[in-house]
């Protein structure tokens, strides 16, 4: 029996692992260890996102808790280094690009544990994006890579990396998804209003349609003329469309210290709390359009085949564009893209291939074979 | 650049980091070192500081004696501060040590310039905790000075003609530091008169592959013993090494000295007829001071060493070893060539650094 330890740490890191623990419930082969490295600040979110993704709870919970870059990182192998000696896996499986990621692989390969790197290949080619380092640093290391596209397989090709130990997957974002979106379907969508008083349910907005936005990216909100230029597009777009907000606290808090939390209170801007995953995908899968600056979504709106506009002069999901129904923009061109999808003339996609609902079925058969 | 923070940790990195200091100050660049304390011991004290003219670490991190992970860990925490206080314009890391990881990867998340010394080197063996350092701090470094040719063309390979990096083939600093202490070496080391030996070869041996496996270590063990039976050999012992000899009842015949400093190694390759050894620094040297070396591993960084002929691979296979021994008993060859930069590897690094 093969013993594997997957790691978990910032929320985006959920939906990935979630379908591969469904995957080995009951396996003979394999016996997994869950290790939750506490990297997401908000314990009662991260309790939330297990719950609801049914997944186990962490067999071990290493509660590195929020910290600086250099901190965090370290925490986590300081913990983590003790956890491979203690279990001495066959394999460790890591996801993503966050902190955990680039910590946890590094430990496993200085003790020779295999390692394996889901969504390996992704590549903005942006360095400025802590993100890009965690994937160049894990890809430069890992054993095994296993990918969501082939755009990223051609990016660890020429990085030198052997074709032998790429493997494209698919998505395991749209297993989780795809498992989910009928129970998020009958899940409560009334939320409080944060940008004025009361409270919005999303099926009355049904009847007009709406578009979803998520900004989080230090490059809008970090700066006041940016994050102004921004506030005023989108009160101009809810003229024509109301938008559905769910804003990440640090926007939320750049918005208060910049005082524009007066041009945020606009009768059809509906400023909400961060949601669970399950209110998300339901909000996501009825909107006319996303409005974006962040990562999955770009990957769940093409696989529901939704126009997505991404708000980055990068992305390391160019499959979302070549294929999907994303669309890199800039914010000066974002009234103008919007009013196109309200024409109805947003982008149509195509779903990639092997997002389907399967990734997870597909890498647990290869960790058996490898 | 005008302010470059140097993370060192490990005995070679303050030797070779101490060759780029002399040029910084030359150039008007101002420079901090920061010491982890990777390695702490009697040969790192204020003599070593002294007799090689390495300047004092500004910030000393005293971390030591840990686990890989921990030990990388503890240090990312400790440089992130200093870096976060003194906010340099670049971070210079050297070879391929905890440090080295440390110190680029506390950097690029601060968004700082990484400058990689050494970059490019690759064994192909994931199963030494160097080959990952060296690999992973390339990949975030900004500008990556390559010792040789062949590092350049690892790097090639790797895709790093794609990224929005530099690669500069600047030589090896530790030829550098070779010619430049070479001189005082011969003045200060009595090395010679205390071995008592005039014609020896010199071999090292300290690598754990080859100490923790007790057959592998017998078998160099027979090996030298076998070459000792022509010629002395001379062995500069780690305790750590001479203890597992005498736990497995190995009885060497060849002569056995406590490790030796950087000046008395010095004197040391350029009076041997040959030297054995599993070290990578020693190979180059070796070539530095015109002398065939036996390496005593299945791949080595210093590939064009052995390309051009002065360098066999010889694992710890006793025939091999003893086969290598013949080739080079009878082999003449020319060590003008110009593998390594000539000495003029630090200065190219810091002008590049200063037009940055």
């Amino acid at each position: 029996m093969k013993k594997i330890i997957l790691v978990v740490g910032a929320r985006p890191n959920f939906m990935k692992i979630a379908p591969l623990m469904h995957q080995l419930k009951g396996d003979t082969d394999i016996k997994p260890i869950l290790v939750h490295t506490g990297q997401h600040y908000d314990s009662q979110m991260s309790g939330r996102f297990f719950e609801e993704l049914g997944i186990p709870a962490p067999d071990i919970n290493l509660e590195v808790g929020s910290a600086s870059h250099a901190e965090q990182t370290a925490k986590i192998m300081i913990g983590f280094e003790k956890v491979c000696i203690d279990e001495n896996p066959d394999f460790v499986l890591v996801v993503g690009d966050v902190n955990s990621t680039v910590a946890c692989t590094l430990v496993a390969a200085k003790l020779n544990i295999k390692t394996i790197h889901y969504e390996a290949g992704l590549r903005s080619h942006d360095r400025t994006m802590p993100e890009e380092i965690n994937r160049l640093v894990t890809d430069s290391i890992t054993d095994y890579f296993f990918t969501t596209s082939v755009d990223a397989d051609e990016n660890l090709i020429k990085e030198g990396v052997d074709k032998d130990k790429i493997f494209m997957v698919g998505n395991l974002m749209i297993d989780t998804l795809e498992a989910n979106l009928k129970k998020a379907a009958v899940s409560e969508q009334k939320f409080t209003l944060l940008n004025r008083t009361g409270e919005v349910d999303i099926n009355t907005l049904l009847n007009t349609g709406y578009g979803v936005m998520t900004f989080h990216r230090p490059s809008n909100v970090d700066e006041k003329q940016t994050l102004e230029a921004l506030v005023e597009i989108w009160s101009e777009i809810s003229e024509k469309i109301p938008l559905v907000f769910p804003i990440h606290p640090r926007t939320m808090g750049n918005i208060k210290k910049f005082g524009l939390m007066e041009k945020m209170n606009r009768p059809n801007i509906y400023l909400i709390d961060s949601l669970g995953y399950l209110e998300f995908i339901h909000l996501v899968s009825k909107a006319k359009f996303a409005l974006t600056d962040s990562g999955g979504i770009q990957e769940e709106t093409t696989h529901l085949n939704i126009p997505c506009l991404t708000v980055r002069p990068n992305t390391e999901r160019p499959v979302t564009i070549w294929e999907g129904s994303n669309k890199l923009i800039a914010v000066p061109e974002i009234l103008s893209e919007t009013e196109a999808i309200i024409r109805g003339e947003g982008k149509v996609g195509q779903n990639p291939k092997y997002w389907d609902g399967k990734t997870a079925e597909r890498i647990i058969a290869i960790v058996k074979k490898i | 650049m005008n302010r470059i923070i140097t993370v060192v940790g490990a005995r070679p990195q303050f030797i070779k980091a101490a060759t780029l200091s002399r040029q910084f100050k030359l150039a008007g660049i101002e420079e901090l070192i920061i010491h982890t304390g990777q390695h702490f011991d009697t040969n790192m004290s204020d003599v070593f500081f002294e007799e090689m003219e390495i300047p004092r670490p500004a910030y000393h991190l005293d971390i030591h004696g840990l686990t890989h992970g921990a030990m990388t860990g503890r240090m990312l925490e400790g440089i992130e501060a200093i870096l976060l206080k003194e906010k340099p314009d670049g971070v210079l890391v050297y070879g391929d040590t905890n440090s080295t990881i440390a110190g680029a990867l506390a950097a690029s998340k601060l968004h700082i310039p990484v400058l990689h010394v050494e970059a490019g080197l690759r064994s192909f063996n994931m199963q030494m905790p160097e080959e990952i350092n060296r690999i992973l701090t390339d990949r975030i470094s900004n500008v990556l000075f390559c010792p040789t040719e062949a590092a350049v063309a690892n790097l090639k390979k790797e895709g790093f003609e794609n990224m929005p990096v530099r690669i500069i083939k600047n030589g090896d600093v530790m030829q550098d530091a070779a010619m430049y202490y070479a001189p005082k070496a011969e003045q200060k080391s009595d090395i010679l008169k205390q071995a008592g030996l005039s014609k020896f070869v010199l071999a090292t041996i300290h690598r754990q592959e080859n100490t923790d496996s007790p057959e592998t270590l017998r078998n160099i063990i027979t090996g030298l013993n076998e070459i000792n039976r022509q010629i002395p050999v001379l062995v500069p012992i780690h305790p750590r090494t001479r203890s597992i000899l005498t736990q497995l009842n190995i009885t060497p015949e060849f002569k056995m000295i406590d490790p030796v400093g950087y000046f008395d190694m010095i004197v040391l390759l350029k009076n041997c007829k040959l030297v054995i050894t599993d070290s990578g620094g020693v190979q180059k040297e070796a070539f530095f001071f015109g002398k065939h070396c036996i390496t005593l591993r299945e791949q080595t960084e210093w590939v064009e060493l052995v390309e051009n002929g002065y360098n066999i691979l010889v694992g710890s296979n006793v025939l091999k070893l003893k086969d290598a021994f013949e080739v080079f008993s009878s082999k003449v060859s020319d060590f003008k060539i110009n593998l390594y930069g000539k000495g003029q590897a630090a200065q190219i690094a810091v002008n590049e650094i200063s037009k940055i």
